[in-house]
């Protein structure tokens, strides 16, 4: 990938080392990789990005609905059956219907993530603009805040999981909110910092207003769109750790139908039934592109000073 | 620096003292007699109060003892010993690719900017934030060892015991699939930041002069645009660590990821403890490291 030795080529548009028609599969890249990049610099792909958030909405909503079968029904005469007409998806080495199973997973992953964005803004929202607004206290919780954020998200997860107990999904929401809680707060925190300096907290100091409704009414109001924006991004990332946490068997029970727990039992099967692994992961993967691309046009919208910040 | 360490050492310390039962309770069995259970606790020290035991933790966490697994009984510092050549040399193997396929295809993009290389990086970024490490790597797994058959799908047995660097090939996958979504994201940091120093006069001075367009884009510019790619390196560490976690499951390699897993199954609370400690302390070093490379690539830091 490093520059070829050319220097004629210098400053130049034209690329000597293309000059000749390059094969048909470095043609077929170069044009998917033209239109796919055109695609997502453009607001099209926040379209797409809702669309498919849209249709998560609507399997949460109306999922049993459609479900082709019962996605905990054995069937063992169907075991490992590839992706056919009867079953979409194929069927897994009990002969469960993935497609009714990742349709199922859906509603529990969209609860967590839900679950988890909410907790680190119900933690993070209050926590930050105490700590940005009071420098006392704001010093000794932020060292802590920073201690918390050493250590890497899967392994703090982990040990939150080992430390809560038994696996469940309370517990689940708990342990991943913890991890990214603090996240929340650095982003309040800093936030809060700015606005604090500003004429109309002065003005509103100066009338006499009591601290905690200049922290609620005059700070905490000016700060949802970061809050918001972080959440989107919390959202994105949580899921995916609670999959990681499902695909390591420490997540949720095994009887309840998640992405990552049917990624885990796939496993197993992995050469033979690659189907097992490849549809829970492809929603989880769009899923997260979704919530991405989602945190990203609300941060320009909102705030296009934001993309240097977050 | 030290402030940093230390508090690291005092959440952990902290967190595991929230643990709901005690250790030794959860080691004897239900069976065990409130007799047994004082008479543990007493060889272990859990009788004594929070305080002395967080002292004595540290005075042993100085003298590099990590404390006992409670399954193994072996000491946790020569669990995690020997271990670490397999996660070593699985986060060198992914911060290869992460630096040689980032650095060189951001410069790439940024040189051409919107060419296909351009776009591809940028696909990929947005891709590699989304889809996650151990699903990749199953699929790398499913197409490379199982379908094609040219690389070995799982395990990795010690080069320094058996000297056969042949062993590599075992870590070929999961470098990959561990550091190609990082690669990405360093790819647009170091694009971005190529962008914003290409457009320097004194890029145009080096150029006028006559030199030739590879020393301006080595020489002059990659170091003057290094500082964010090495900051975004280096964030990557968190993100290879927790990555490696899942992917030395997937690929059954015995490393220190597949052994704090085994650990929380089997809630073997030391062997957790001394592995969130160990690697978080290595987190607080490597952002020491960090600010001491920026002195280093730019001499203007050293004088402030």
């Amino acid at each position: 990938m490093i520059e070829p030795r050319n220097p004629g080529s210098e400053g130049r548009t034209t690329r000597p080392e293309n000059a000749g028609s390059p094969p048909d599969w470095l043609r077929a890249v170069q044009r998917a990789a033209n239109v796919l990049g055109a695609f997502a610099t453009r607001r099209s792909s926040t379209l797409a990005a809702l669309l498919i958030l849209a249709s998560l909405l609507v399997i949460v909503a109306v999922g049993p609905l459609v479900s082709p079968y019962d996605p905990d029904a054995l069937s063992v005469m169907d075991r490992l059956q590839p992706p056919n007409r009867t079953h979409l998806f194929g069927t897994d080495n009990f002969g469960r219907d993935i497609l009714s199973r990742t349709l199922s997973g859906t509603r529990i992953t969209l609860l967590l993530g839900l679950s988890v964005s909410l907790f680190s803004i119900l933690v993070g929202l209050p926590l930050g603009v105490v700590c940005g607004y009071y420098d006392r206290i704001g010093l000794v919780v932020m060292r802590g805040v920073d201690t918390m954020m050493a250590f890497p998200a899967i392994i703090l997860a982990l040990a939150l999981m080992t430390i809560l107990g038994k696996p469940g999904i309370v517990n689940v929401i708990l342990a991943v909110g913890i991890v990214w809680a603090p996240r929340m707060v650095r982003v309040v925190y800093s936030g809060t910092l700015s606005i604090r300096e500003t004429t109309f907290i002065e003005a509103a100091k100066a009338l006499g207003v009591p601290s905690h409704r200049i922290l609620l009414r005059h700070i905490a109001v000016n700060l949802l769109s970061p809050v918001i924006v972080q959440a989107t991004f919390t959202f994105a990332f949580s899921i995916m750790e609670v999959a990681a946490l499902n695909f390591l068997g420490v997540g949720i029970p095994p009887n309840v139908a998640s992405w990552g727990g049917m990624m885990n039992e796939g496993r197993m099967y992995l050469t033979r039934a690659s189907w097992i692994i490849l549809f829970p992961g492809l929603f989880l993967a769009l899923s997260v592109l979704s919530f991405n691309l989602i945190g990203d046009a609300i941060r320009d919208r909102l705030d296009p000073k934001l993309r240097e910040v977050m | 620096m030290l402030v940093s360490v230390l508090l690291v050492i005092t959440v952990t310390f902290l967190l595991m003292q929230l643990i709901p039962g005690d250790p030794a309770s959860v080691l004897l069995g239900a069976n065990a007699t409130p007799e047994q259970i004082a008479e543990l606790k007493a060889t272990w020290g859990l009788d004594q109060s929070i305080f002395t035991q967080f002292v004595k933790y540290i005075r042993n966490f100085v003298r590099g003892d990590l404390g006992r697994s409670l399954f193994y009984q072996e000491p946790v510092l020569r669990m995690l010993g020997a271990r670490a050549e397999t996660s070593i040399l699985l986060g060198l193997g992914s911060l290869l690719v992460v630096v040689g396929i980032g650095i060189p295809g951001g410069i790439l993009a940024a040189l051409r900017p919107s060419s296909w290389v351009d776009n591809l990086f940028l696909v990929i970024a947005l891709a590699g934030a989304s889809i996650p490490s151990f699903w990749l790597g199953l699929m790398l797994m499913n197409v490379f060892a199982g379908k094609l058959g040219w690389l070995p799908s799982s395990g990795f047995t010690s080069i320094l015991e058996t000297g056969n660097l042949a062993n590599l090939k075992n870590l070929i996958l999961p470098s990959f699939s561990l550091g190609f979504v990082n690669a990405a994201l360093v790819a647009r940091i170091a694009r971005s930041s190529m962008l914003d120093v290409m457009q320097a006069d004194y890029i145009t001075t080096a150029r006028a002069k006559g030199l030739r367009e590879q020393v301006v884009t080595i020489k002059h510019a990659l170091r003057n645009a290094s500082i964010p790619i090495i900051t975004v390196v280096s964030f990557t560490f968190a993100a290879l660590v927790s990555g490696a976690v899942v992917t030395e499951n997937v690929f059954a390699l015995p490393g220190i990821g597949s052994l704090i897993v085994q650990s929380v199954l089997k809630r073997d609370y030391p062997v957790i403890q001394g592995i969130m400690m160990i690697v978080a302390v290595l987190y607080v070093f490597i952002n020491f490291a960090t600010d001491l490379t920026y002195a280093f690539v730019d001499p203007r830091i050293r004088y402030r």
